[in-house]
Parts: C-alpha cells; sequence; structure tokens
C-alpha cells in the first residue's frame, strides 16, 4: 500500500435529516466498513443530532462518566462510540459533528498524531477564513486563544480509518457538569464558572448561524479536496438501523465497560 | 478500589479492581485513550487479573506487555501508565 493524498480520492458528501445518537454510531460503524471493502468512496458525513446525547469513547467505564440518572432526567439519550477518547455532551443545534471515512492509505506511515493534524487542515483553514485562529493541540484536540473548540477521534476497521469530530457550537455547561460526572471531578477545585470558560464555542467566536459555518466548512473541503454530493444508499441505511437496534441501544454495548 | 492517572502528554488511565487474597480480581481498566485493536482492552484487564497486590509498576507493565499481541497499538496510553494506576489503586492514599 502506498500513501495517497487527499486528491487522490473521490470525496463524497453526505449530510441527511437529523437521526438518533445510536443510528450515528451505527452509521460511523457501516460506512468505515463499506469505505474500507471499495463498496464506498470515501465520505465526509456531516451529523445531525435528532435528539441530546452523552457519547462516550469506545474504552471509558460507563459509570465513572456519566450520571444515568440525571441523563434521564434530562431525557438524554447515553451511547457508546466505536473510538477512543472523552465523553461528550451534545444537544441538537449546540454542536458541529462530522466524520471523515478514508482509505488507511491516506495516513499511511504517519504517527497518530500526525494522522489526527492531517485529517483535520482542511477544518483549520475553514476557521481560520471564519477569522478563528485555531490550531491542533496534541493529541486530539482544536483549541484557539479563546480555548478548546473541538475533540478528535480516530478509529482503524477493515482497511479504513474513521475519523470524527466534534465542535462545540454553543453549550449549557451546567447541564453538562449535570451529566458527565468526570467533567464534575475534573472541575471541583475550579468551580462550574471555569467548566464554561474551557471551552469557547464557535457561537460566540464567529457571531454567526451554525448552519452558516457548516456551509462554510463543507465550501472549503470542496475547494480544498474535492467533493460531490451524495446520500446513504437504502443498504448502507438497513444496515446501520439493524447495527443500532442490535448493539448501540443495547446494555451489552453502552456498559461493555462498565 | 479506583485509581486514576494522567499520562504525561497523554490521556486519562482509570482502574478499578478489588484484591483477594493478596492477588488483584475483578480489575477494569477505562479512560479516554486509544488502542487498535479495540479488543486489546480486554487482553490488558486479563493480564492485570490474578497478578499479586504487591507487584512493583515494573512487574505489572511487564504483565500488560507480555499479554499483549505484537499488533496492538496506543495512542495517549502505555503500560507503564496502566501500571501507575494499578498501584494508585492498591495503594488507596496516594492521590489520583
Amino acid at each position: 500500500m502506498t500513501r495517497t493524498l487527499w486528491r487522490d480520492h473521490d470525496w463524497h458528501l453526505i449530510h441527511t435529516d437529523p437521526q438518533s445518537p445510536a443510528l450515528h454510531m451505527a452509521l460511523d460503524e457501516v460506512l468505515t466498513h463499506e469505505v474500507g471493502a471499495g463498496r464506498r468512496p470515501p465520505t465526509l458525513r456531516i451529523w445531525e443530532w435528532g435528539r441530546s446525547a452523552v457519547v462516550i469513547g469506545r474504552f471509558q467505564s460507563l459509570r465513572n462518566e456519566v450520571d444515568g440518572e440525571a441523563a434521564r432526567r434530562h431525557g438524554i439519550e447515553v451511547v457508546r462510540r466505536v473510538s477512543g477518547g472523552g465523553a461528550m455532551f451534545i444537544e441538537p443545534g449546540n454542536t458541529i459533528t462530522y466524520s471523515i471515512y478514508a482509505p488507511l492509505s491516506l495516513i499511511k506511515g504517519m504517527s497518530f498524531q500526525e494522522a489526527y493534524a492531517w485529517m483535520d487542515a482542511w477544518t483549520l483553514e475553514a476557521l481560520g477564513e471564519l477569522g478563528i485562529k485555531a490550531w491542533y493541540q496534541p493529541l486530539n484536540d482544536i483549541t484557539s486563544e479563546g480555548g478548546k473548540i473541538a475533540g478528535a477521534a480516530q478509529a482503524h476497521r477493515g482497511g479504513a480509518v474513521l475519523h470524527h469530530v466534534t465542535m462545540a457550537y454553543d453549550i449549557d455547561a451546567t447541564k453538562m457538569l449535570d451529566v458527565l460526572r468526570i467533567g464534575r471531578e475534573k472541575l471541583s477545585d475550579k468551580g462550574t464558572q471555569s467548566a464554561a470558560k474551557r471551552v469557547d464555542p464557535l457561537r460566540s467566536q464567529t457571531g454567526l448561524p451554525r448552519d452558516a459555518i457548516i456551509d462554510h466548512m463543507v465550501a472549503t473541503f470542496r475547494r480544498l479536496h474535492g467533493l460531490s454530493d451524495d446520500t446513504l444508499r437504502a443498504d448502507e441505511l438497513a444496515q446501520a438501523h439493524v447495527l443500532a437496534r442490535e448493539k448501540f441501544t443495547t446494555p451489552t454495548w453502552t456498559g461493555d465497560v462498565p | 478500589m479506583h485509581g486514576e492517572y494522567k499520562m504525561p502528554g497523554g490521556k486519562l488511565v482509570v482502574v478499578d479492581l478489588a484484591i483477594s487474597e493478596g492477588c488483584l480480581v475483578q480489575v477494569q481498566v477505562s479512560g479516554d485513550f486509544f488502542l487498535e485493536p479495540d479488543d486489546a482492552l480486554h487482553a490488558i484487564d486479563a493480564a492485570l487479573e490474578g497478578q499479586d497486590a504487591a507487584a512493583d509498576e515494573h512487574m505489572l507493565a511487564a504483565a500488560i506487555r507480555a499479554q499483549l499481541s505484537p499488533g496492538v497499538m496506543m495512542y495517549g496510553v502505555s503500560p507503564e501508565a496502566i501500571a501507575v494506576a494499578v498501584r494508585r489503586a492498591i495503594d488507596q492514599g496516594t492521590a489520583a
């Protein structure tokens, strides 16, 4: 396998109506496999969230990370994703989330650190064009002078790399701290006030609507790497619905690291 | 028993375990780190299960290393960092 460049690939875009958190987890697994098997071209997928969620990392302990009672009280779905990294608190409209599914050749020979920065170079450029000086903070954060903007995670499956990123557009820090235990402990010596300061969301940094930021990011990706508009295939969506039902909504998977 | 260790330049490693007759049992390693392939986590837990509670960090790290398949990749975590979190869980007085 030789190293490939972004322009060596025919990139496709998927951006659909809001979907449930479990279906998003399942789509990441299905589309990574489809790209790895060569049945789907390398793809950028922009997520729209159907409901609030806590998404924990593949190796995080459910009970150590999440206050289950608080999550139920707020009507928040708790799901485990296929990649490592930390817990994310999601409310529809408050985050910008995307996934990139690419052949492993795109990051061949790179260290993990290089591969993260490489997959998000277009994002840093897009943010720069919006007036935000952002940079990669190893291992897996995108940050700015105002504070952290986003967290990334990668997973390798069946010849493909999944790289997904959640960016804070707006944030309800009080609710987040109610639901995430680690957030509460990590900040216990600093107080709730500084929790909001650790993350500096895109809304306050740009003054732009969320859709306008997404449109700009897609345009930047299209200009740099090329991008054709696409949709989910019926068989991909069907596979994802089965996986969401049989894996990502089950206590066995969500509690795999109890 | 619960221990945490933030690896310098890396991620948080969390260990929950119990001690029975001087050995580690019910060992669960967790955290916001990255492992490929993902089932390596269960191999790490299995490597620690039954280890002597008096084992030092070096011995614990060696036990983990011996259990890992050659292709396993770790990012933000290492056998040594996990061993530190294990020792902290055992020596509960140590600050996490």
